[in-house]
């Protein structure tokens, strides 16, 4: 690396900007969190004596309902990402409810199922299987949540007069980690309710 | 970035792609008994995850440092699964 | 200040001037540099507190430890002063994940990034100082939880700082109560304040770097660094994990790791270890980099074979992540997995031989020049490099069988810990403090701390791996009930008297710390002459690093007598004739 050909910045840059960086890093650091999660899942689930019995409570319909939900959103996002760059606030605006608005239906659907299993008395410690549905869903129903609040409060700044310009580059950051919590409901969706 | 945006397949295709995918894999669970379905379920979902990640995080045109971010945790967790595996599964011996 | 503001990166980070915003609430990297140092001295108190304890009572059982004697007989903690196994084992666990976590991360890792990573690189400050200091506060939020611990009904955690269940999974193994979830709880958000420190780490360094400062100009300090960073991010995932199934074990009353529900102890321990063997490198590394500036500096010499260190540190941070089993050898792992697992642990050594070896090519025919941070190093290396030995032993699963959970391995790791978080910690601390607060530690009162620390430790620790090959177990609160060890018990005694000496001589360490603040002699700019960036700014820089402009680099670090350059030194700011 030649230092006389640098540009006339002040910086040395390594080609990503640092937000972006920064996210992927976030999100690095999830893989690996998720990754133990399932590989424990997997490995016990191999080992025990077969928890075919237990998945046959959770209802399929919602557990589809939730994944189309979940895709849709990842699909809105990309619109709002898509506004961005074509500076239309009224799209992004749009486009941002509509992912907000499906991240929350989500969560209630995730609660209808809560409650059917706690009614049938289907809690964490009534087999290790219930304890890995409920610690993986909560998990992930936890980084839902934290998505909608970043996705809320980019909508919030975004709305403000100039807000687009100055903050709407935010929407790829939001839209990444919400990418990514949909990449993990793609795993837990088959693990925990077909297979 | 803007390469996916203009050459890559509109985002609504990869939607319906998606959802396509999704309910393939549903039905697939409830016509092929368990536990043979488990590989095409699997397979499925691998689908998906790379076209969320491919179109959708535009990993298809990032650099160097992203993929190393997302290639090089994924590979541990690989490492993670097969090291842990003759310990947790017992049935193999 | 005007002309600075103007050539700033973000023009809109003037220096603040309330209290609150510029010592507490600060985004400023040198004031959270100073912030974590605090922390980690504070912990580091503590814990050499508590190991005072608990030696006490393995050289002495059940008698009132020294200075204790007024607890009242009918207190739940300590009656009378006495320990018992139960504070026993609170204690030991207590001081493995202060020093760990709360003394040898903060101290090498947060604080000296932080301080180094914008001045080395030249920046104006991190990428994302509200971020930083979210870390910073986060980790401090941490602290207080575990310092809660200690008193609430059940006492602190007391399951081992390595929280093995199915010990710690229920609260009827060992009495404690909410010292355990009070614990998970503290290291969670441990791990939460480095990942966010972590993205400064890696993106200052790549994003904000000077003009002509290259990746290979980096000082080598910033390589460990960002390594060790990235080292902790791709490992403490799993760890993360697993500490989730072990809070729901205890409060929800699942068993994941519990084997009567259907779980596994045994995946606690590779979640556990997955982890914890980078961790290993993420506490050394930096200390390494701490010992090659400093050995750099004080021997006048540039380092022998940079590229090639960076390449070699790299090659141990890949092979980190798949030697973790070699601390399960007798913990029921499958007996297939000793032999690779022994593979890997001994080819890890090499890369580190390799370091080690071009440290000792630095120091060959150069001329040394012997002020307390050199002695720091070359004490510190030394050490490390001992403890590197005793692992080759411990690595080899057929050895490790026989000396697993004795006092030799506990000599081993704080062999390689010591010698990282203290030698090389104390090595940085008097290598920037000039730096940082502008005035130079007194040399007398440093080299009277290095013999201290240096002979203490080797008083304590040599011995003890002996009594381990003879058999003395760890985690025993009382060896005397044992006749086997009562002919070891006068070393135990030994090793508690050096202990206590050791720690006596860290206060001449912080009455030199603190006296240096008012009294120490004036540092000036660079008072090692050190080449690298920031040695050229004054001491302490002011908000924005340099007064001026940000310097352009021309050379790599460490550049000695360089032909057709005046001066014994070049600076890596100083253009080319
Ligand atoms: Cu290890």
């Amino acid at each position: 690396m030649s230092v006389e050909s640098t540009a006339s910045t002040d910086t040395m840059e390594a080609g990503v900007p640092a937000a972006k960086l920064g996210v992927w890093w976030f999100i690095a650091s999830e893989i690996m969190v998720f990754g133990g999660v399932l590989a424990s899942f997997i490995l016990l689930r191999l080992t025990g004596p077969g928890w075919a019995g237990d998945i046959e409570h959770n209802s399929v319909l919602l557990g589809s309902i939730n994944t189309l939900v979940l895709l849709t959103s990842s699909f809105s996002i990309v619109e709002v990402l898509a506004a961005n760059k074509a500076g239309d606030l009224e799209k992004f605006k749009k486009y941002m409810g509509i992912t907000i608005a499906l991240g929350l239906l989500f969560m209630v659907i995730k609660g209808v199922e809560y409650s059917i299993h706690i009614h049938e008395g289907l809690l964490p410690d009534k087999s290790l299987f219930w304890a890995f549905y409920f610690g993986m869903t909560g998990l992930h129903g936890l980084h839902v949540l934290a998505g909608i609040v970043a996705n809320i409060s980019l909508l919030v700044v975004v709305s403000k007069p100039g807000g687009l310009a100055r903050y709407g580059h935010r929407s790829e950051m939001c839209g990444l980690y919400w990418h990514f919590v949909d990449v993990v409901w793609i795993f837990l969706f088959p693990l925990l309710y077909l297979g | 970035m803007a390469a996916a945006e203009n050459h890559g397949p509109k985002n609504i295709v990869i939607w319906a792609y998606l959802v396509i995918l999704a309910l393939v894999s549903v039905f697939v669970s409830l016509i092929i008994p368990s536990p043979a379905d488990t590989v095409v379920i699997f397979a499925l979902a691998i689908a998906k995850a790379a076209l969320v990640l491919m179109y959708f995080m535009h990993l298809r045109v990032e650099n160097i440092f992203i993929h190393s971010l997302f290639f090089v945790p994924l590979a541990l967790v690989v490492v993670m699964f097969f090291g842990f595996m003759p310990d947790i599964n017992h049935w193999l011996y | 200040m005007s002309g600075t503001a103007a050539s700033m990166h973000d023009a809109h980070h003037e220096a603040p001037t309330s209290f609150v915003r510029k010592y507490v609430f600060s985004t400023d990297h040198k004031m959270i540099a100073k912030q974590y140092i605090f922390i980690a001295l504070f912990w580091a108190f503590v814990g050499g507190l508590l190991a005072y304890m608990f030696r006490w009572q393995l050289a002495w059982p059940e008698t009132p430890v020294w200075g204790f004697g007024w607890i009242s007989e009918d207190a739940d903690f300590m009656p009378t002063g006495r320990i018992g196994p139960e504070v026993y084992n609170a204690l030991i666990t207590m001081h493995g994940t202060i020093m760990v976590f709360f003394v040898a991360m903060p101290l090498l890792l947060a604080s000296m990034g932080n301080f180094l990573i914008p001045l080395m690189v030249g920046a104006r400050d991190m990428a994302f100082p509200r971020l930083n200091m979210l870390s910073v506060w986060v980790l401090a939020t941490a602290s207080l939880i575990l310092l809660a611990s200690f008193f609430v009904e059940g006492g602190a955690a007391a399951a081992g700082w390595t929280g093995y269940p199915p010990l710690s999974a229920k609260v009827d193994y060992t009495g404690v109560i909410w010292g355990i979830d009070l614990w998970l709880l503290a290291l969670a958000l441990e791990f939460a304040s480095f990942l966010m420190g972590g993205i400064n780490f890696l993106v200052t360094p790549f994003n904000m770097r000077t003009r002509g400062m290259s990746l290979f100009r980096m000082p080598l300090m910033i390589w460990m660094i960002v390594i060790a960073s990235v080292l902790f991010l791709l490992s403490v995932g799993p760890l993360i994990a697993g500490a989730v199934f072990l809070l729901l074990d205890r409060n929800l009353g699942t068993s994941f790791f519990l084997p009567e529900g259907g779980g596994d102890p045994l995946l606690w321990q590779h979640l556990f270890w997955f982890f914890g063997h980078p961790e290993v490198y993420v506490i050394f590394l930096p200390a390494l980099g701490v010992m090659l500036e400093v050995i750099s500096t004080f021997s006048r010499k540039t380092i022998y074979g940079y590229r090639p260190i960076i390449y070699a540190v790299l090659t141990a941070g890949v092979l980190s992540f798949v030697v973790w089993a070699h601390h399960q050898f007798i913990s029921g792992l499958d007996p297939r997995l000793a032999t690779p697992f022994s593979i890997t642990t001994i080819l890890i050594s090499v890369p580190f031989a390799f370091v080690v070896f071009s440290l000792l090519a630095t120091l060959w025919k150069s001329s040394i020049r012997l002020d307390t941070p050199m002695w720091f190093a070359i004490g510190g290396l030394s050490i490390f490099v001992f403890g590197g030995v005793t692992g080759i032993f411990n690595g080899s699963a057929t050895v490790d069988i026989f000396i697993h959970d004795t006092l030799f391995v506990v000599a081993h790791f704080h062999s390689t810990l010591f010698s990282a978080v203290f030698l090389g910690g104390f090595c940085a601390i008097y290598y920037w403090y000039p730096k940082m607060f502008g005035r130079v530690m007194d040399e007398f009162w440093g080299k009277v701390h290095f013999a201290g620390t240096y002979l203490g430790f080797l008083a304590v620790f040599v011995p003890m791996h002996l009594v381990g090959v003879g058999g003395m177990v760890r985690r025993v609160a009382d060896h005397t009930k044992y006749d086997l060890f009562i002919p070891l018990q006068p070393w135990n005694e030994w090793m508690t008297v050096a202990a206590i000496v050791l720690f006596l001589f860290q206060f001449v360490f912080a009455v030199n710390f603190i006296r240096s603040l008012y009294w120490g002699r004036e540092a000036g700019e660079n008072p090692w002459g050190g080449t690298t960036l920031e040695w050229t700014t004054p001491s302490p820089p002011p908000h924005g690093n340099w007064p001026g402009a940000i310097p352009e680099v021309h050379n790599a670090p460490y550049e000695y007598g360089v032909p057709g350059i005046d001066g014994e030194w070049v600076s890596q700011d100083q253009p080319a004739p």
